[in-house]
């Protein structure tokens, strides 16, 4: 799959949010996007999943089964989990048998009878990434897919993801928090300035200079000494309530 | 698009937005019982009847099309196109849905004067060509409902006025002169009001006339959501 020389920019008369993106996307790799908030990671991915067209410039090769989990999954919608996934499943020509298993993956089996909108952040967020990784696709494209997930299962996606692009799919995702660092077979790309570059592991590291929040586990007996040489270092520290 | 069409309904009448036109058509139905016309003008009052409910549910298929397209959130519209494949299939399933919701609002609608026309022996033809009026203007006003819904208008205060002002100037223009660029419900009116023989004879025509500004309206409809 290609982008050549897409550009795009919601109005007419608007500010273009990206110009002169050219790449190239891979099967069986994982391409990841990161950037600053705003600087249009969203937009981009919505444009490579087909959902937006580009103002200028063309997407070559796109498959034909997209799978897409949005930032925030809709969770406003009078469906329960497994009558929401089994609509998803026959919109798809699929059976309900193939939702399953990755209700299973992710945890989500003993919610199913639980409305969409009683879910929390995170159960909401799963619901969104079963229903783009159920059909298989052949592209699978992820927006900030580790935001609000439990711990277990932030932990589960990288490898999950490698075993869906080791069978053969391109997988797309936007990582705010550097989920994915411990993965090789990554394509990095840096969005900024409108346009996407090539990026690094380091360079993605570094970002932008924005923040960025680490998890450090500590005995408690040690917790205070931890947090008082910390904030001499100059570092933020926030307890968990 | 059948398992789209599905879960448009489905969504429709779980989010409870499907009471309210259902609350209005029980009322109407309601009145149509009190006002229940006697032996002597029976069949002429029960043929005017059907001209009456076309006329009367046309804003309300249209909201009830307007609410039931603007159920599905917008970002649950980008997935469910993704997962049918082709671009054309969520416009079409959801004027199918709403279509569908108008049809069994205008059956619940019907049920009464229907009744009633068995009761006072008004004509086959006149009351084949009265639940034949039901969802034939059901189309027109399922389309003006599609055209103010948020995939059209994003304000939803500028969507609400664009749907009460499109009814208002439907029925301004069907008494003009400019009649012919309206939905020809004066004429549907009229011609229910003057009996049956009036009512089945100006069918064909109303019926035609209704068929080419639904054409209009879809190809609208079809080149606002291609853009």
């Amino acid at each position: 799959m290609r982008l050549n020389d897409v550009a795009f920019r919601y109005a007419r008369r608007g500010p273009w949010i990206l110009r002169d993106v050219t790449l190239e996307l891979e099967p069986r790799r994982i391409i990841e996007f990161s950037g600053a908030n705003g600087a249009g990671k969203s937009t981009l991915l919505r444009i490579v999943a087909g959902i937006m067209r580009p103002r200028r410039g063309a997407v070559g090769g796109r498959p034909v089964r997209v799978g897409y989990a949005p930032e925030r999954f809709p969770a406003d919608q009078p469906f329960t989990i497994a009558a929401y996934l089994g609509f998803m499943a026959r919109m798809r020509g699929l059976s309900e048998t193939a939702i399953r298993p990755w209700t299973e993956r992710l945890a989500l089996t003993p919610l199913l009878d639980v409305p969409l909108p009683e879910l929390s952040k995170g159960s909401a967020q799963k619901v969104g990434l079963v229903q783009a990784l159920f059909p298989r696709p052949e592209l699978l494209v992820l927006d900030e897919p580790f935001a609000g997930l439990d711990t277990e299962t932030r932990a589960d996606l990288p490898g999950l993801l490698s075993e869906v692009a080791a069978d053969g799919t391109t997988v797309v995702v936007s990582d705010h928090q550097r989920c994915l660092d411990d993965l090789d077979e990554v394509d990095r790309f840096r969005v900024a300035d409108n346009t996407v570059r090539r990026s690094t592991r380091d360079e993605q590291a570094a970002g932008d200079g924005e923040p960025v929040v680490l998890e450090v586990v500590v005995a408690a007996d040690e917790a205070d000494a931890v947090t008082a040489k910390l904030r001499a270092d100059g570092y933020d520290v926030r307890r968990p309530r | 698009m059948i398992a789209l069409t599905r879960f448009h309904l489905y969504g429709y009448v779980r989010s409870q937005r499907a009471l309210y036109p259902l609350v209005v058509a029980a009322l109407f139905v309601v009145l149509m019982l009190v006002q229940s016309p006697g032996p002597a003008h029976g069949a002429e009052l029960t043929v005017g009847t059907y001209g009456d409910i076309a006329a009367f549910m046309v804003p309300i298929w249209a909201w009830t099309a307007r609410a039931l397209l603007d159920t599905e959130p917008d970002v649950q519209g980008h997935l469910s196109a993704l997962a049918v494949g082709r671009r054309s299939t969520p416009a079409t399933a959801g004027l199918v849905a709403a279509y569908g919701a108008n049809v069994v609002l205008g059956l619940v609608m019907l049920a009464v004067p229907v009744l009633q026309g068995i009761g006072f022996h008004v004509g086959g033809s006149a009351m084949l060509a009265g639940v034949a009026l039901q969802p034939l203007a059901a189309v027109p006003a399922t389309l003006l409902g599609a055209l103010t819904s948020r995939a059209v208008i994003a304000s939803p205060a500028l969507s609400i006025l664009a749907l009460l002002g499109g009814c208002v100037l439907i029925l301004l223009l069907s008494m003009g002169p400019l009649a012919w660029l309206s939905l020809p419900m004066i004429e549907w009116l009229r011609a229910a009001h003057h009996g049956e023989a009036a009512f089945t004879g100006a069918f064909p025509g109303v019926a035609l006339h209704i068929a080419l500004w639904s054409v209009a309206a879809t190809a609208v409809y079809v080149w606002i959501r291609r853009r």
